[in-house]
């Protein structure tokens, strides 16, 4: 049975079953890569997208749950190649490394950011407690996120 | 010349943060088949069969390849390594069958009824089991195997020993007015976790084969896998999309074999990723080690002798180890004059997952060892650790390990540049609170891994230039920013009017790799000699078109000017033209190779590098508080000075800083990583292998140290291997200092720090390290004259 999915703000028709991951669902029959399977156990954050505004791990939620929600991925964030300020601060900082993990960090952020517009240092911190990054150390991230 | 534009934008970022960056993973390639490997469940055994039959029947398998298939094998220094098990197991997880199908559920059905008979074998876990008297051997018939660089000495478990003589240790150690010290130290293996795993693409295109591939080094890749495929190196191609994290990880060659030699007997394309717990159980970790150390050093803290014995666990295959144990001599032999030294490095086999190179590699506890040694000696002789180091460490005209006179003050003036930092900023001491305070300044030496790299300079007509390397991004930015600044830099364009091409063995000429901090140097460098051979044939037509010699001509701003008449010229864009129409279109091409540092004769015996090209000097200090309930240790507040020769990114080298200091961060305080009593590594991914998240991590003070001497392109030195390699000293420092106790083990996990507190650890004691030193050699000393001869192997070595 066809699953009905309304993904940036369009509704898709996936065909995989209810239990596939909903990573694997954007990736491999919507072509939206962005979202990482890094560690597909919930763990590393690559993979978060927001379901109605929440961020959730991609690779635990299975894709069935997601129908009827708003389900939005980075690339909803620069529809027509205007950065975001959230991913304009990103790029002014110069702290993109190998990039692998900034879909699910700009994800959690944009959540984040939403409900806590004037966040603390601290608060920044916690809200990327579920994002691991292997590259940047998170200090030039934060920055950027607070200079916004 | 034209200015440098410093902090470059990268111009990768952009796509990045738009999820439209396509990572090896992310590669859609139409009829690709999915690939899996059947590993070994033991860790040492005798193979008596491997059927494939039903495996083949399968729904969906296209091709099942075993040993027999790719009979060849590869390795640094010594060809050790078979691409499957042949014969004999010798790790835990050791690929045994590759199976490629339709779907990667078919393929790891199929794979999974493979049918294997094994017969278990004694294994070596430990290194003192492998070291042990009667030990069984991992590779009995080393002695059958290709010696593909001469010079180490080889035998029983120990795959190869480099040695350094220099001076008379002997007598320093018997003379009556030194205090002789000696510590001991173990530490475990790192996991690089780079977020994108190993992942390779195969397919055979008009007879050659096509690798499409995430790794650092795609001419090694090129050569071992065109070795063990037994076809020629130039029937391989390879390219590189951008690297989801390297660190090390991707120095060597990986999957792409196995990719390879599927795709060739399914005769479609073929797709081999690595789960995270495959990443996790055959990661090329940064190798677990265990040093004993020994200082003779007088009341006023002159290190007359030094001697130690460094084993290092290269698991069943050589692998890097092997070149690794040449930097044993330049790391725990650096930082310090030294009266005299000996010095024995050696790489064990044991029956575990092979290890590999990881920023910084052995340097990093080859730095804890040293600096936290060093500690052990000033309480020893009474000496503040801080007045130790300003009157000890290596200056103008110094000798090193190996007898390489050092050139240029540098790490004296950056212990003052410390002290500088340290006295602008209040101490953190006050957060501390009812928790025990230490604070500890360390000094790390390092080097650029410098080598041959190759590059072309096309110019073209519109005046933009496209630069051609086998250079890949791995994330560091040197291939976005440093490179199209050097070249922008030597032509007199913007940075953003440089192309780079993306690595491409059928494009760009030989290249070690991407890594070891030799982006910036050895690739710039030939990027800039590629660069001013296009200078001289641009201003050559320039010349002609206004009448005006080459010399008094400048390039700045896309522009060839006559130099002090501003306005005069022409475009960059319409000398290209005019020089298409002329002499044809403009090219430039160049190459670099490290310049060979000399060595004293004789110290070094069994070395890669037997003296360092460009050194590199880092100064860390970090302020700790250890909780005494629980043995948690926080970090309140970390310091660095980095020598970096010139910075052309200060902001990229600041996140390179940040980043690498984090990495190190894990290494010192919990990243750890145990092997089960059956040889496999207990931590499957992110929830038991516990790496910094941005709750445990400070922001790293920074000031970069300048004007250091550098053979690199515009004095740069490499910045982003540097970063990590004094943490796990500077950590472990601070926590004895904070403790009052000897410190010998990493990771410093909060069990670890309470054993310590409580007084509860055993004693390290090494049975496996012989207490004379002379008793630790294979090959006695007076042997060991060694004339450093490198032969052509498949893989290149590196960090
Ligand atoms: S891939 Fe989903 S949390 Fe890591
Ligand atoms: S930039 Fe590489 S994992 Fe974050």
């Amino acid at each position: 049975m066809a699953l009905l999915l309304t993904v940036n703000g369009e509704d898709r028709t996936s065909g995989h079953g209810a239990m596939t991951p909903l990573v694997d669902v954007l990736r491999d029959e919507f072509h939206l890569k962005g979202a990482k399977p890094v560690c597909r156990e919930g763990f590393c954050g690559a993979c978060t997208v927001l379901l109605d505004d929440h961020p959730v791990m991609a690779c635990l939620l299975p894709a069935g749950l997601a129908v009827g929600a708003r389900i939005r991925t980075v690339e909803s964030l620069a529809p027509d190649g205007a950065l975001s300020p959230l991913q304009q601060v990103m790029e002014e900082h110069d702290v993109v490394q190998c990039g692998m993990c900034f879909p699910g960090m700009l994800m959690s952020l944009s959540g984040f950011l939403a409900v806590t517009p004037r966040p603390t240092r601290d608060e920044v911190k916690a809200a990327l407690s579920g994002n691991v990054c292997r590259c940047t150390g998170y200090e030039r991230i934060i920055d950027a996120v607070l200079s916004l | 010349m034209a200015e440098v534009t410093l902090n470059f934008p990268r111009r990768d970022a952009r796509d990045k943060l738009r999820g439209r960056t396509r990572y090896t993973i992310d590669r859609d390639v139409s009829g690709v088949l999915h690939a899996a490997l059947l590993r070994a469940p033991v860790p040492s055994a005798r193979i008596l069969r491997i059927d494939t039959a039903a495996a083949r029947a399968m729904p969906g398998v296209r091709a099942v390849v075993t040993a027999e298939h790719a009979p060849g094998r590869h390795g640094i220094g010594i060809a050790d390594h078979p691409l499957f098990a042949a014969g004999r197991v010798r790790y835990h997880g050791e690929p045994m069958a590759a199976v490629a199908a339709d779907t990667l559920a078919q393929a790891q059905a199929a794979a999974a009824a493979i049918v294997v008979e094994l017969e278990p074998l004694p294994a070596v876990i430990t290194m003192a089991e492998a070291l042990g008297p009667s030990a069984s051997l991992v590779h009995p018939d080393w002695r059958d195997y290709e010696v593909l660089v001469e010079g180490g000495a080889h035998g029983g478990n120990v795959a190869w020993e480099a040695t350094v003589l220099r001076g008379d240790p002997e007598a320093a150690f018997a003379r009556a007015d030194v205090t002789v010290v000696e510590s001991l130290f173990r530490v475990g293996r790192q996991n690089h976790l780079s977020f994108e795993p190993r992942a390779a693409i195969a397919a055979f295109e008009d007879g050659r084969c096509h690798i499409e591939t995430s790794t650092q080094a795609p001419w090694t890749v090129r050569n071992v896998t065109a070795h063990l495929l037994d076809v020629l190196p130039s029937a391989v191609r390879v390219t590189v999309p951008a690297v989801g994290g390297g660190f090390g990880l991707k120095f060597d060659c990986a999957l792409e074999p196995y990719a390879a030699l599927l795709a060739r007997h399914a005769e479609a394309p073929v797709r081999l990723v690595n789960s995270r717990q495959e990443e996790m159980l055959t990661c090329l970790s940064r190798e677990n080690a265990e040093i004993r150390i020994r200082s003779a050093v007088t009341k006023d803290g002159e290190i007359a002798g030094r001697e130690a014995v460094v084993l290092m666990d290269c698991g069943a295959y050589g692998g890097e180890q092997i070149f690794l144990t040449t930097m044993t001599a330049h790391t725990l032999g650096g930082n310090y004059k030294l009266g005299s030294v000996r010095l024995a490095s050696r790489a064990v086999y044991t029956n575990t997952a092979p290890n590999g190179a990881f920023r910084a590699c052995n340097g990093t506890y080859n730095t804890f060892a040293l600096e936290r040694h060093t500690d052990e000696i000033c309480e020893a002789i009474g000496m503040d650790p801080l007045e130790f180091r300003r009157r000890n460490v290596l200056g103008d005209g110094n000798l090193g390990a190996t007898g390489q006179i050092f050139e240029g003050d540098v790490l004296g003036p950056m212990l003052d540049r410390m002290a500088g930092l340290r006295a602008a900023r209040p101490s953190k001491q006050a957060q501390a609170g009812d928790r025990l305070y230490g604070r500890a300044t360390t000094v790390g030496t390092w080097f650029v891994f410098v080598g041959p790299s190759a590059a072309t300079v096309n110019l073209n007509a519109d005046g933009s230039a496209t630069l051609v390397t086998s250079g890949v991004e791995i994330g560091s930015g040197s291939m976005m920013q440093g490179l199209p600044q050097i070249v922008a830099h030597t032509l007199g364009l913007k940075p953003q009017d440089v192309v780079v091409r993306a690595a491409d063995t059928d494009a760009g000429g030989y290249d070690v790799g991407v890594g070891g901090g030799r982006t910036t140097v050895s690739l710039g460098a030939a990027s800039m000699a590629a660069a001013s051979e296009v200078r001289r044939k641009l201003l050559d037509v320039a010349s002609g078109m206004l009448q005006t010699p080459p010399e008094g001509l400048t390039l700045a701003n896309g522009r060839v000017e006559i130099a002090g008449r501003p306005g005069t010229g022409a475009s960059i864009a319409e000398v290209a033209v005019q020089a298409q129409k002329l002499v044809g279109p403009i090219a430039g091409s160049g190459s670099f190779t490290g310049p060979g540092v000399a060595a004293m004769p004789g110290c070094a015996a069994g070395h890669f590098i037997d003296a360092l090209d460009i050194p590199v000097f880092a100064v860390h200090e970090c302020e700790v508080a250890v909780d005494p309930d629980t043995g948690h240790v926080e970090v309140l507040s970390y310091a660095v000075v980095q020598d970096v020769g010139r910075a052309l990114n200060p902001r990229a080298i600041y996140g390179q800083i940040q980043g690498g200091v984090t990495q190190g961060l894990g290494y010192a305080l919990h990243e750890e990583i145990s092997i089960g009593a059956d040889g496999s590594i207990r931590q499957s991914g992110f929830e038991t292998y516990r790496v910094p998240l941005a709750q445990d991590v400070v922001p790293v003070e920074i000031s970069l140290f300048e004007g250091a001497p550098s053979i690199g392109p515009l004095g740069t030195k490499g910045a982003g291997e540097v970063p990590i390699l004094n943490v796990a000293a500077a950590i472990a420092c601070a926590v004895a200092n904070a403790t009052g106790r000897r410190v010998q083990e990493l990771p410093l996990t909060p069990p670890r720090v309470l054993e310590l507190l409580l007084g509860r650890g055993l004693p390290l004691d090494f049975p496996h390290i012989a207490t004379a030193w002379d008793d630790n050699l294979l090959r006695p000393l007076a042997a060991a004259s060694w004339q450093g001869r490198r032969m052509a192997g498949p893989d290149a070595p590196g960090p």
